[in-house]
């Protein structure tokens, strides 16, 4: 499992996506990210998930965001994102 | 087997040409593939073998006196391509005919073989050569030359066909009367079901193309909502429109993804007509837009997902309708699956809505 943790904004958004690039690259099929410690996301930052996403499915993986708290997961409601991105 | 001199020779030279054979079984098998893949078909088997020593020595053991040279025993390599409907051997055999040199004066066609009175093999036998056309090595010229045998059958005459040959085209025991009759009998259901499975693909069809046209044409009120309605609806996409009116609050980017996982939140909804949910679109599309303004302005949020209007015009359907909190906590289960951040949003999502005078 993956933490994250802290704010992901325009400060630190292409400092997250190469953090990241590695899952993109990588073989591992399935993604968990626990999002206990995310404070907050920009739209750099749910640009990223997507991403993430897609190069999980595209290896025939499945990405899922766990315990996000409610101000993340408004972020994520009000953008239409909480239909694409798995979040439990 | 104790063959003749004139029968061995014959099984010499298949030992002979056997590397032969396999390439030219790969080779066809290959050429069929394409030729069903540029055509979009999809069959139920696509499979080409070639025949072994035992069944050519049987073959010969019994008819070898029949056979010249290898040359005329034309099943030494043999392919099949099993379609799914009956009616798909005529169109897949035309197909055919146009990559593969056909020897009609040794090809038949067994569906028409068979008195009106009598049940039994049906399948299209094409003795084939592969044309220099569709593959040319000339180092190798017999793959042009080498005759092999094509078959093409629906799925339930290869069921037959296979249980029949396992019941006794192999055995040494003729099969008595009552059992082939009742393998005629089997027979003639099946090709009753060959027929009535291309009858309900070809009904099946016709209903899409008149839902297509209902849907293109206007006509809501008449189109039942169901899976395929709904995606002929969603290729006018109707939610466009608002879904670039909510982006714009932010001037932000749209995602485009798929609407179709709220087919079923829509059904369970209540919505029984594509005209159910195009007038929920034409009588909240302006309450959807004031909910996406209020949460999204402000928020810098420059990426916004195409379903975000469905979404929407979802929530504000369920509170106009008067389902409160708990209407709301129903779609957000359909929605995004039983979670407790859903009761949460449903609460939030509520008091926003009173806000903006959504709820009466």
């Amino acid at each position: 499992m993956v933490e994250l943790n802290g704010r992901i904004d325009t400060t630190n958004a292409d400092q997250f996506q190469q953090e990241v690039k590695p899952l993109m690259e990588g073989n591992q099929s399935d993604i968990d990210i626990d999002c206990a410690g995310m404070t907050y996301t920009s739209s750099q930052g749910l640009r990223t998930f997507l991403l993430l996403q897609k190069s999980v499915n595209a290896r025939g993986g499945k990405m899922v965001l766990r315990n996000m708290n409610p101000m993340v997961k408004e972020v994520f409601d009000i953008t239409g994102f909480s239909n694409i991105i798995t979040i439990l | 087997m104790k063959l003749d001199i004139h029968s061995e020779m014959i099984l010499d030279e298949y030992r002979a040409q056997l590397p032969i054979f396999e390439r030219l079984k790969d080779i066809v098998k290959k050429q069929l593939q394409r030729c069903l893949d540029e055509n979009n078909i999809l069959v139920s088997g696509l499979e080409a073998r070639i025949k072994n020593e035992n069944s050519l020595e049987r073959k010969l053991a019994i008819k070898g006196y029949k056979y010249r040279t290898l040359d005329d025993i034309t099943d030494i390599l043999g392919a099949r391509i099993i379609t799914f409907y009956s009616d798909e051997v005529d169109l897949i055999s035309a197909l055919v005919e146009r990559i593969i040199e056909i020897d009609w004066n040794n090809s038949v066609d067994k569906r028409k073989m068979l008195e009106t009175d009598r049940f039994g093999y049906m399948s299209l036998h094409y003795v084939c050569r592969l044309p220099k056309s569709v593959y040319n090595d000339p180092t190798t010229p017999e793959l042009n030359q080498i005759r092999f045998e094509l078959q093409m059958r629906s799925t339930l005459q290869h069921v037959w066909a296979n249980m029949y040959h396992d019941m006794g085209y192999k055995s040494d025991v003729e099969i008595p009367m009552e059992y082939q009759r009742n393998m005629s009998r089997l027979a003639g259901i099946l090709e009753l079901a060959d027929e009535q499975f291309s009858l309900i693909r070809r009904e099946i069809n016709d209903y899409r193309r008149n839902v297509q046209s209902l849907v293109a044409s206007g006509n809501f009120n008449e189109v039942p909502l169901n899976g395929d309605t709904f995606r002929s609806y969603l290729e006018l996409k109707p939610y466009h429109r608002l879904a670039e009116k909510i982006a714009a609050i932010n001037q932000a980017e749209l995602y485009e993804d798929s609407l179709m996982p709220y087919y079923n939140v829509l059904y369970l909804l209540g919505m029984k007509t594509i005209g159910d949910i195009e007038n929920m679109r034409n009588e909240y599309s302006e309450g959807a837009y004031q909910l996406a303004l209020l949460q999204l302005a402000g928020t810098g949020l420059d990426i916004v997902a195409c379903s975000v209007a469905l979404q929407n015009l979802c929530i504000v359907s369920v509170l106009k309708q008067g389902f409160g909190k708990a209407g709301l906590l129903k779609l957000f289960n359909l929605v995004y699956g039983e979670s407790s951040y859903n009761a949460q949003r449903a609460k939030r999502v509520f008091e926003q809505a009173q806000k903006i005078n959504l709820i009466q």
